[in-house]
């Protein structure tokens, strides 16, 4: 069992990949300003200008807007515990800025999702998910392509 | 950075500097975000670990994302960024200066903006690169 987790049974190799291509209910999320507030602050920078939202609100933005949350994408994985996930990489794109106290409408998948090895061996499961944020005129205004490693059996 | 401002590539942006990455700020950024790993709001969970990460908590991958953020928006303005992509390949820890460096690697038009395509880093001065990867921001 990992620290701070309950360690889970592998899953099975198909159960993984059949992951690929699952779409989350999708919905709406707000940036308050008051959050906003906090957001930027926790960067340590001052308030941005003219309403707009600190750029990386585009992580819990579409996590939270698309129906899911940090923890439903552990459990979507089967991680073994909250401790056992590892990032590759997050690819975000900005069409317009985000602004606070705007209603975007959130859709969400898992692009891919894979069994690999490390270099020492390990299994592990890679995962990407891709959220798609727009405008309340429904344009595009930003995606967020998110990439996760579900490690097995290393803490 | 003004509207008379020229730009090549092989410019080094102006850093921006994390004088100490704060706990407290994780703890904030876990109750915003939801996230109920326990590396970021609990030391002991972080010891416990086989890493040798002593009693520290783990800062978020958006919260050192962030400051790379913040070093592209003093230097082009809040509103540059059009796209950003990180890779985490060592852990930013409570207690450390860190510091967000770049480089402008190409310059190109795009969809009628000016982009610097960029490589940017997150550093630590005896650890080297905890974050790294890429950016395209608007110069206005």
């Amino acid at each position: 069992m990992s620290p701070g987790g309950s360690a889970r049974p592998l899953p099975s190799q198909a159960q993984i990949e059949a992951l690929a291509g699952h779409v989350f209910p999708g919905g709406h999320y707000r940036i308050a300003h008051w959050e906003n507030i906090l957001l930027t602050g926790c960067t340590g920078a001052d308030p941005l200008p003219n309403g707009l939202a600190h750029p990386i609100a585009l992580f819990h933005l579409p996590i939270a807007g698309s129906g899911t949350s940090i923890a439903g994408m552990f459990a979507l994985g089967q991680a073994e515990s909250d401790l056992s996930i590892m990032i590759e990489s997050y690819e975000w794109e900005f069409f317009i800025p985000l602004l606070e106290e705007v209603s975007y409408a959130v859709t969400g998948r898992v692009n891919s999702a894979e069994r690999c090895r490390n270099p020492s061996g390990k299994i592990y499961d890679r995962i990407q998910f891709c959220f798609e944020v727009f405008t309340p005129q429904q344009a595009l205004a930003a995606r967020s392509t998110v990439t996760w490693h579900y490690t097995r059996d290393t803490l | 950075m003004n509207g008379t401002a020229t730009y090549a590539v092989g410019d080094v942006l102006p850093e921006w500097v994390m004088a100490e990455v704060s706990a407290e700020r994780m703890r904030t950024m876990a109750a915003l975000l939801r996230d109920p790993n326990p590396l970021h709001w609990d030391r002991n969970a972080v010891a416990a670990l086989p890493l040798g990460l002593g009693h520290r908590t783990i800062n978020q991958g958006p919260l050192g994302l962030g400051y790379l953020v913040n070093m592209l928006h003093a230097w082009a303005g809040a509103g540059c960024i059009r796209r950003i992509t990180m890779r985490f390949p060592q852990v930013v820890l409570d207690g450390e200066r860190v510091v967000a460096r770049g480089v402008i690697t190409a310059l190109r038009e795009e969809r009628g903006e000016r982009i610097a395509q960029c490589d940017i880093r997150l550093e630590h001065a005896e650890r080297g690169i905890l974050l790294e990867g890429t950016a395209s921001v608007a110069l206005r």
